[in-house]
């Protein structure tokens, strides 16, 4: 055994991260140079390794899917929808605008799976009509920040998807155990802002009547109904979490063009015109359906979404193939075995090793992206967990609810530059603003740490039911 | 006027590669279950298409910034200082896909010796995964642009995705539409009140 390996490849792709070499890159160069310089892998087995990442794995192409779904529906016209059915279903609480503001982030995670998009295309229009409402800027910026961290949380999460992609533990098992925790703190999030209301008084809106309800509520589900298809489909048990993704990118693809038309070539035809009979714009609707649905391989909005999916889409796959590379390395070394073997000799118990977990996750969370920290993370901690008898879809919450944190806190907290930029004020006041929350979150996070049920509750419940136990 | 030719092409050719993927997996659904059927073919060429989609997208990635990467430090320093780093950091990059190059040459060497063919198609798989060796020119050639930016003074180094800014454009876009709503329904208020 080289005493020399582990510091070479850890030294070698903190170096190469400090100063700026992609993180797909410093992976890939730190994992290849250590393979160089201490086995006997010829450089076409390298090669052959890489490869065999991209195109051997059909789980994997549920990433590229469901980023291209939700840069369907990531748009500024399905969140007005989602708002305007959150608003009319809880605004008649006290302080429910702020609640309504939480539950939209709550539907637009879901549809989006990206943590920013949502605090960006919610906060744009809650936060100004919080204000306006009289509620205080910085309550407003704060919870809608907060609530975004869920993005990555409720599913379908792509974050998720990386960590399963990472560990090779099954996606449905993930996107099932996070629907839970993610929905305890959407309602724990309200809670505390029905007692903030309370105390300060803050205003609610007249009851809009079921009507309202219901006719908001059928102009979201479009959006909303691909959850539905996404989740009934995997746990139906009809389909796996890649073709579910595919079908899921066509419907958003057929809504966001066809049915919502915020883009597309049908963007200035309306679904009806004023004075105009039924029969009529049905037959006018069908034709410009017909119509639109060849020009829409050529529109220049498709375009657009098509390459933006496909810029993030490749930049995450690139980075697994490398993490795959270094992972390799990790476990031809044994390195993970070692450590875990260190850690029981040391005497360090599972809840332990969990608050060491999280604390690392913190600080590893202000300096990178979440997809990035659990792909250079989750190879080195799922051995030791699964010693310690930890189970890896509770390691896997556990991490993505620390990544959540990650989002709130400087430097890199991507949720305080959106909040900044949407309101127009300092980095600094975006932290004080969401700082209270920050505890909050961490309470969370101690929760979902020592009480695992939470996450696994739902998984086991499933497999109960499928008659595995 | 020829790079955005270049450009065009492999834009164009990217999304048809993520949509042909889409499709592929779409219509795999429906004939199974609608038609009880499948295609033998159709699940090894998707997960091809996977690959050439991210090993021939890895070096657009690098021209326009697409990458993830860590900045919070190399920001703490002067200028000067940065572009230093930034070289060094496409020099080590550069060796990275030198060495990947080599390695998939040899790869594909050992692949075309022995003539192997893909398991469901009558294709040599030299040719198939010929784009690992591809990949890693392209992004040598990408590396090699950056790293005449850099010493000319145009770039400091890699240009990282920043998903915040990209969000930030949504919420623009989001303001502008509102204040466009608002204008349209001011109108029509006082067009009401005008009759």
């Amino acid at each position: 055994m080289e005493p020399y390996i582990i510091p070479t490849l850890f030294l070698l792709l903190f170096f190469c991260m400090m100063i700026g070499v992609p993180v797909a890159i410093s992976l890939g160069f730190s994992s290849v140079m250590t393979i160089l310089l201490f086995s006997d892998d010829s450089l076409a087995s390298i090669a052959l390794k890489l490869f065999e990442s991209v195109s051997e794995h059909y789980t994997f192409l549920a990433i590229p899917f469901f980023i291209l779904s939700s840069a369907f529906l990531s748009t500024g016209g399905v969140a007005r929808r989602i708002i305007d059915f959150a608003v009319d279903l809880v605004g008649h609480i006290r302080g429910g605008l702020a609640m309504a503001g939480v539950l939209a982030c709550m539907l637009f995670a879901a549809v989006s799976g990206s943590s920013p998009a949502t605090v960006a295309a919610i906060g744009a229009i809650v936060i100004v009509g919080m204000t306006r409402l009289g509620y205080p800027e910085k309550f407003a910026a704060g919870v809608i920040s907060t609530a975004g961290t869920l993005g990555i949380l409720i599913p379908p999460s792509i974050v998720m998807l990386v960590y399963a992609a990472a560990t090779e533990v099954s996606a449905a098992r993930m996107f099932m155990a996070g629907m839970l925790p993610g929905l305890l703190m959407g309602v724990f999030l309200m809670i505390a802002i029905y007692i903030y209301a309370r105390i300060k008084g803050l205003p609610a809106s007249p009851f809009p009547g079921f009507k309202k309800i219901f006719q908001s509520g059928g102009r979201a589900l479009g959006g909303l109904m691909l959850i539905f298809i996404v989740l009934g489909a995997i746990y139906g048990g009809v389909s796996s979490p890649t073709e579910a993704a595919a079908v899921a990118a066509v419907y958003a693809f057929l809504i966001a063009i066809f049915a919502y038309r915020d883009i597309g070539p049908l963007k200035t035809v309306a679904w009806r015109n004023t004075d105009e009979t039924v029969p009529s714009a049905t037959l006018r609707n069908t034709l410009a359906i017909l119509k639109a649905f060849p020009q829409s391989f050529f529109d220049k909005d498709v375009k657009k979404v098509m390459l933006e999916a496909s810029k993030v889409s490749i930049m995450l796959l690139f980075v697994i193939a490398n993490a795959i590379l270094f992972a390799h390395v990790l476990t031809t070394e044994r390195i993970p075995h070692q450590i875990a073997a260190f850690i029981i000799e040391w005497g360090l118990p599972a809840w332990g090793f969990l608050l060491v977990v999280n604390l690392l996750l913190l600080i590893a969370g202000n300096f990178m992206e979440p997809s990035a920290i659990l792909l250079i993370m989750a190879p080195i901690l799922f051995p030791i967990a699964i010693k310690l008898g930890i189970d890896p879809i509770h390691l896997g919450i556990i991490m993505v609810v620390n990544m959540e944190i990650g989002m709130i806190t400087p430097p890199v907290g991507l949720n305080l530059f959106v909040i900044s930029g949407i309101t127009n004020k300092s980095m600094g006041w975006a932290i004080s603003a969401s700082l209270p929350w920050l505890l909050f979150l961490l309470l969370f996070l101690m929760l979902i740490t020592f009480v695992p049920q939470i996450s696994l509750f739902l998984p086991e419940l499933f497999d109960k039911l499928k008659g595995y136990n | 006027m020829f790079s955005t030719m270049i450009n065009k092409a492999e834009e164009n050719f990217l999304s048809l590669l993520l949509m042909s993927m889409t499709l592929l997996v779409f219509a795999e659904v429906v004939l199974r279950f609608g038609f009880n059927t499948g295609v033998s073919w159709s699940q090894e060429v998707t997960l091809y298409i996977m690959a050439w989609f991210v090993l021939f997208g890895a070096s657009y990635g690098v021209k326009v910034g697409a990458h993830i990467g860590v900045d919070s430090f190399v920001k703490l320093f002067p200028e000067k200082t940065r572009r230093l780093m930034g070289i060094f950091s496409v020099l080590i990059a550069m060796t990275y896909s030198l060495i990947l190059m080599v390695g998939a040459w040899q790869y594909l060497a050992t692949l075309k010796s022995i003539s192997l063919e893909m398991d469901d198609l009558e294709v040599q798989r030299w040719m198939s995964e010929s784009i690992v060796f591809l990949g890693f020119v392209l992004l040598m050639f990408r590396f090699i642009q950056l790293l005449i930016k850099i010493i000319k003074g145009e770039a400091e180094g890699f240009s990282h995705l920043n998903e915040a800014k990209e969000s930030l454009e949504l919420a623009a876009q989001i303001k502008v539409d509102m204040i466009k709503e608002n204008r349209i329904n001011k109108t029509d208020k006082a067009d009401r009140e005008l009759n």
